[in-house]
Parts: C-alpha cells; sequence; structure tokens
C-alpha cells in the first residue's frame, strides 16, 4: 500500500497533441479516487502514464515515495484492470489469477494456496477449471480482479472495468468493487466516463477535461459547489441548467422573466455584486425546478416554461422544458444528450406532476440553490 | 391452402438447397469423384487402360509395389521432405511475422521486407524450380559464395550428389512456401488484442515468455490449421521435384508423386501407378480427416 503523487505531469504526443497537461494529483495511501471525465478528456492516458505503459513526457510520478518515471511497469508494484479485462483465452481461471506468479517463478504449492484465498474472496472457487469464455460479465469481470489482487500490489488501477456489463450487473459490481476496496484498503485509481461510478464509489473524484484537472474534491462537494460551469455541467444525471443573464440589481433578467435574488446569495458570493448591469451565468440543477401546482406551499418564485417532452421513469418524471433564456454550454459533450433539439431546460418533477407534453406552465425554482458563473471565464462565483 | 399444395410447397422447399449445390456437386462429381473411383478401379485390374478387357488383379499391385524398395524409399523422402518443409515453412513464417509485426522495424522498412517476403509465393513452381537449379549448379552462385567463404572447398552438385539432392530440393520448398504462414501469422498476430501483452507487461513477462505464454498460444489454431493444410500439399508435390532432380539421382530425391509418374508414364504400368496413387489417396484422407476433426472440434 502506498501513495501514489503525480506532480506537473504532461503528456505530449509525435503530433503535438498535448493530452495531458501540468497534472497534479495526490491519491493518499488507501484512498479510492475516481478520475472521471468526458471521451478524450485524458484519463485512461493519465492511467495508463502511472501504471508504465505510456512514457511521461515530463513530470514527476512517485508511488510510495519511489520516483517510478522511468521504471518498467513490472517494477512499479502496481496492478491493472482492463477494460476488456485481458485475460487469456487459452488459460482457466485458475491459471489467468496465477499467471504474475508463475512468471515470477513462485512454487506450484505457494500459487495454489494464494490463489484459492482470493478465489474464495471473489467466490470464483467453483470456476478456477473453467476457461474465460464460459463465464459471465461479471465472473469475468472478478478473475480480472483477482489477477490484480494476486500480485498484492501497492495500488490497484482500474480503466473503466464496468463498462462492458450491462445496467444491472454494473449496479452490482459498483458495490462489490467498492467494499473490496475497503476490505483491502489498497490505494486504487478508477477511471471511468460514468459520472454514476464517480460519484457512488470514489472517496474523492478528480474531473479531467482536455487534459487538464478541473477539480479533485469528495463527491458531495463535487456536486455541491463546481468550481467551474463545466464540472456543475458534468457531474449531475441530468445535468445542471446553465442560461445566460443579466443581473440587474438584486434580478437576473433573461428574456420576458426575472427572477429576484436574495441577499444570501449576495452574502455567500461576495464576487456577484461586481457581475451588476452585466451578463452571468446561472446555473440550477433539474431537481430544484419545481411543477409550481405542486409546490404553492413553498412559495417559490416562478416562471414561464413550455413542456416539450416527459420521460415517466417511474419513481419521477424528467420533464424537458422550453424557457425564455439562453443555454449555456458547459464544454461536456455528453450534456448535450439532455437536450433535446426542442428544448433548453430538464427538470425533475414529482410522479404526481399532470404535466403533459405541449402544455404551457409555471416552472417553480429554487433560488437558492442557483450557482453562479462568470460567463467569460465559466469559473464560479 | 389444400393438403396436396402444402405437401408440394415442403417439397419445394426441401429440395431448394440440393438445387442450389447441384451444379458444384456435378462438377466435383465429374472432375474428382469419377477420376478417384476409375483409379481405385485400375488399382485392382491386370493392365489396366492399356487392354479393353483388363482381368481382376486382386491385391496383386498392391503387394507389388509394397514390395519394392524404391516404394518404400519414395514413402521416406516424401516424409521427410514434407516434414521439414512443414517445420521450416511455419518456424521461418514465424520468424517473419514477428518482425514485421514488431514496433521496433521502421514502418518504410516494413513495408519493404513484406513486400520482398512474400514474392517466393508469387513464383510458379517451374520457375522457382529454374531458379534453384541456376543457383545450385556447380558453377553456380551459392557454390561460388560459399567457396569465398570457405565453407566448402570444392564445387558441390547439390542436385546431382545422393547425399545433397533431397536436401537440396527440400531447401527450395522450404524458400518457396513459407509465405504463407508469415501472412496467416501476421494476420493472426495482429488479430491479438494489445491488453494481453500490455498486462503481462504489468505482470513482469520477459519477451521471452509473452512469446510462449500469450503469442504462440493466441496462434494455435492458425498453426495447426496452416500445417495440416501444408501437410497435405507438400505431400503431393510433384512440379518441383521433377524438374530439379526428376526423383534421382539413383532415386535419392524419388517422392511419391514422382514414382507413381514413372510407373505410369515411364513404365506404363498403369495398373500399379494407380495402387501407389491410391495409397497417397489414402494418407491423404487421412490428414483431411483429421483436419476436418480438429476444425469440427473447434
Amino acid at each position: 500500500m502506498a501513495e501514489v503523487i503525480l506532480e506537473n505531469i504532461c503528456k505530449t504526443y509525435g503530433n503535438n497533441f498535448r493530452a495531458i497537461d501540468q497534472l497534479n494529483l495526490s491519491v493518499e495511501d488507501g484512498e479510492f479516487l475516481i478520475l472521471v471525465g468526458p471521451s478524450g478528456c485524458g484519463k485512461s492516458t493519465a492511467l495508463r502514464m502511472i501504471a508504465g505503459l505510456e512514457d511521461i513526457t515530463s513530470g514527476s510520478l512517485r508511488i510510495g515515495g519511489v520516483d517510478v518515471v522511468d521504471m518498467p511497469p513490472k517494477d512499479r508494484d502496481i496492478a491493472m484492470v482492463f477494460q476488456s479485462y485481458a485475460l487469456y483465452p487459452h488459460m482457466t481461471v485458475f491459471e489467468n489469477i496465477a499467471f504474475s506468479m508463475r512468471l515470477a517463478g513462485k512454487p506450484k504449492a505457494e500459487r495454489k494456496k494464494r490463489v484459492d484465498e482470493i478465489a474464495k474472496t471473489l467466490q470464483l472457487t467453483s470456476l478456477l477449471d473453467s476457461k474465460p469464455a464460459n463465464l459471465s460479465g461479471g465472473q469475468r469481470q472478478r478473475v480480472a480482479m483477482g489477477r490484480a489482487m494476486v500480485r498484492e500490489p501497492a495500488a490497484f488501477l482500474m480503466d473503466e472495468p464496468l463498462s462492458n456489463l450491462d445496467a444491472k450487473l454494473r449496479v452490482q459490481m459498483r458495490a462489490e468493487i467498492t467494499s473490496l476496496q475497503k476490505q483491502l484498503g489498497v490505494t486504487t485509481i478508477y477511471v471511468t466516463h460514468d459520472q454514476i461510478e464517480a460519484m457512488t464509489m470514489g472517496d474523492r473524484v478528480a474531473v479531467l477535461k482536455g487534459g487538464v484537472l478541473q477539480q479533485v474534491d469528495t463527491p458531495k462537494r463535487l456536486y455541491e459547489s463546481p468550481v467551474n460551469a463545466f464540472v456543475a455541467g458534468f457531474i449531475g444525471s441530468p445535468s445542471m441548467n446553465l442560461f445566460e443573464a443579466t443581473l440587474t440589481g438584486d434580478e437576473l433578467m433573461s428574456g420576458t422573466f426575472a427572477i429576484r435574488l436574495q441577499e444570501a446569495a449576495f452574502v455567500r458570493r461576495p464576487g456577484l455584486r461586481s457581475f451588476a448591469g452585466r451578463k452571468v451565468v446561472f446555473g440550477i440543477r433539474p431537481e430544484d425546478l419545481y411543477d409550481s401546482s405542486l409546490e404553492s406551499g413553498r412559495k417559490y418564485q416562478t416562471i414561464p416554461a413550455k413542456v416539450t417532452s416527459i420521460e415517466e421513469l417511474g419513481s419521477e418524471h424528467i420533464v424537458h422544458l422550453n424557457i425564455d433564456a439562453v443555454r449555456v454550454d458547459s464544454g461536456d459533450p455528453d450534456a448535450v444528450d439532455d437536450f433535446g433539439l426542442a428544448s433548453n431546460a430538464v427538470a425533475r418533477f414529482e410522479p404526481i406532476s399532470a404535466v403533459h407534453s405541449g402544455s404551457e406552465i409555471r416552472l417553480a425554482l429554487d433560488d437558492a440553490k442557483f450557482h453562479f458563473f462568470d460567463p467569460e471565464t465559466h469559473l464560479a462565483i | 391452402m389444400t393438403r396436396q399444395k402444402r405437401s408440394h410447397h415442403r417439397l419445394k422447399r426441401a429440395a431448394a438447397p440440393y438445387l442450389y449445390l447441384s451444379p458444384s456437386l456435378l462438377i466435383i462429381g465429374l472432375l474428382m469423384l469419377l477420376p478417384m473411383v476409375t483409379v481405385i478401379g485400375y488399382s485392382f485390374q491386370n493392365s489396366a487402360v492399356l487392354r479393353r478387357d483388363p482381368s481382376f488383379a486382386g491385391l496383386k499391385h498392391y503387394h507389388a509395389i509394397f514390395a519394392d524398395p524404391v516404394f518404400w524409399a519414395s514413402l521416406w523422402h516424401t516424409l521427410y521432405f514434407t516434414c521439414m518443409s512443414v517445420i521450416f515453412h511455419m518456424t521461418i513464417g514465424m520468424v517473419f511475422a514477428l518482425m514485421l509485426n514488431s514496433d521496433r522495424i521502421n514502418p518504410t522498412l516494413r513495408n519493404i521486407l513484406r513486400v520482398l517476403y512474400i514474392l517466393p509465393w508469387l513464383f510458379t513452381a517451374v520457375i522457382i524450380a529454374v531458379i534453384w537449379r541456376l543457383l545450385l549448379e556447380p558453377n553456380g552462385v551459392v557454390n561460388s559464395v560459399l567457396m569465398q567463404m570457405g565453407i566448402i572447398g570444392s564445387k558441390v552438385e547439390w542436385f546431382s550428389s545422393t547425399a545433397t539432392a533431397l536436401h537440396a530440393v527440400t531447401f527450395a520448398n522450404i524458400w518457396a512456401g513459407y509465405p504463407l504462414f508469415m501472412v496467416s501469422l501476421l494476420a493472426g498476430l495482429q488479430g491479438i488484442p494489445k491488453d494481453f501483452y500490455e498486462a503481462a507487461d504489468i505482470d513482469g513477462a520477459k519477451a521471452y515468455q509473452k512469446l510462449i505464454f500469450i503469442t504462440i498460444p493466441q496462434l494455435m489454431p492458425i498453426i495447426i490449421s496452416i500445417s495440416l493444410l501444408d501437410f497435405i500439399w507438400t505431400m503431393q508435390v510433384f512440379p518441383l521435384i521433377w524438374i530439379t532432380t526428376g526423383g534421382g539421382p539413383i532415386y535419392s530425391t524419388e517422392v511419391l508423386s514422382t514414382y507413381t509418374y514413372k510407373l505410369a508414364f515411364s513404365s506404363y504400368n498403369l495398373s500399379q501407378a494407380s495402387a501407389s496413387a491410391v495409397v497417397i489417396l489414402l494418407i491423404s484422407l487421412g490428414l483431411t480427416l483429421f483436419y476436418i476433426r480438429y476444425q469440427k472440434a473447434r
């Protein structure tokens, strides 16, 4: 077990494409850190550099206090779980798990003892003689975990290990990996593009975009206090609604509506006053928007909106709306999917809501939950 | 639909696949099965083809060829020629495929080598035979180079000496046949997921361990399939040997194909030639069945 420290890590490819730019990250001993970001953000490259499968162009990388930049993968005392699991199809489960011990020339009895222990932990004992082709996705995933565990490494590196599983199994394996990591207490760096995995599994989450680290924080703080519009848009599903408005006195003006901000909003963000008379980006999460006909007791402010479509999920309704405001792109390529062509906002309504597609409604919003961003830099105010 | 119409429709559906197959079945029947059955018939007749009313000979011709020491020499030469060819085709093909698949070789050089290595495959057996006859002539390039390098003291008659002729034709056949393995193995190598090697790197595998534990097992289906096919094809090689040595000197390069040919067209003993051909057929059939069983097992 060890801490993993990345200092000013850069990766530049031959065509001068910079995949990672000045990455600074400190993963504590026994911590479960998630690297998350949209496709092409450099998260897998960062992981592969830690593993030693990609050269580091510049910067320093220490695992357990040892500088490993020039070390081959085998000497870094890490184990990796690949997206494809990389199980050898011609070997049995036992042989796959014992492979690193066999390479190291460990005696047969020792190999058997260790593999049996791991198989017991991962409930693979009855499958030790099977070939990977005869295993289910979840079982293969566990074998890949076993192969990593057998080496008793200082750190686990996992590259989207659940992306090949169906939705239901993914939920189960998410819990299994989390509890296994807690049980083993091994420093783990886990790459994913799925922000539900990021929010539910890690002690901390590092958000990357275009090779640049945006924010490292606990899932809760990442959700509640994103440092910029990208993190705000990327974390949370459906994404946060971001709009442009003009701050006039205490009011946010956009198109045909105005929202009065409470004094507390300015007290919490002293910088917000400096945007008076200027444009500002405000964000609100879908769960902080309400069907006004159900919320008369709470006295929220309301704005006009037109319902364009509804996704009825049983426990909630995801309502796509059009409001008179200019939507701001957070820079997350995946966020576009949350909005249709005809809508610019998404709300999460209770299932008792009677709104229907095409109806004109009053949309209630909890202005205490607003997030504000600089329209130029997209940094949080 | 009436019952009659329904049964007519069912019959049409059942017959359709056979109707589609019928042209190829007809051609195979005429060009392969008919000659094969005829040759088998000849092997049990006296003076087959030569006489209008050949008499039944039983296993006489089989007894005759099994009693002929040249037949056994031919069988041994065939096995040597075939086994050595297949082993070296595979080894050279594997080495070249690994080389062409390696990231360490400059891509331009790799493309040039790919063309060069595949060249022998483009030549017909006759051209290969002529090339090697010229190269291995007593006054040819090979002798001259070997003598200059001090490896041999005097000119060697590669195709005319009983000590070297079989090795020389085998060598020429190896040269001509490795590209099939090379191309097949290269395709196989390119299909092995990169993750396997990366996982092995992390586990601490050395280059030879990756070859033994990952590359070769992953290529095994290709190695077995191509080896069996190569074995079947090489056993039947005729033109290369016929043009280079004609089976000589003193039967030292006689293989089953040249032995059979000579029986048929030099001695005009078509019945015995047919018996010899049936022996080749049985050996090939055994290998083919083995190949089919292997393919089915996969």
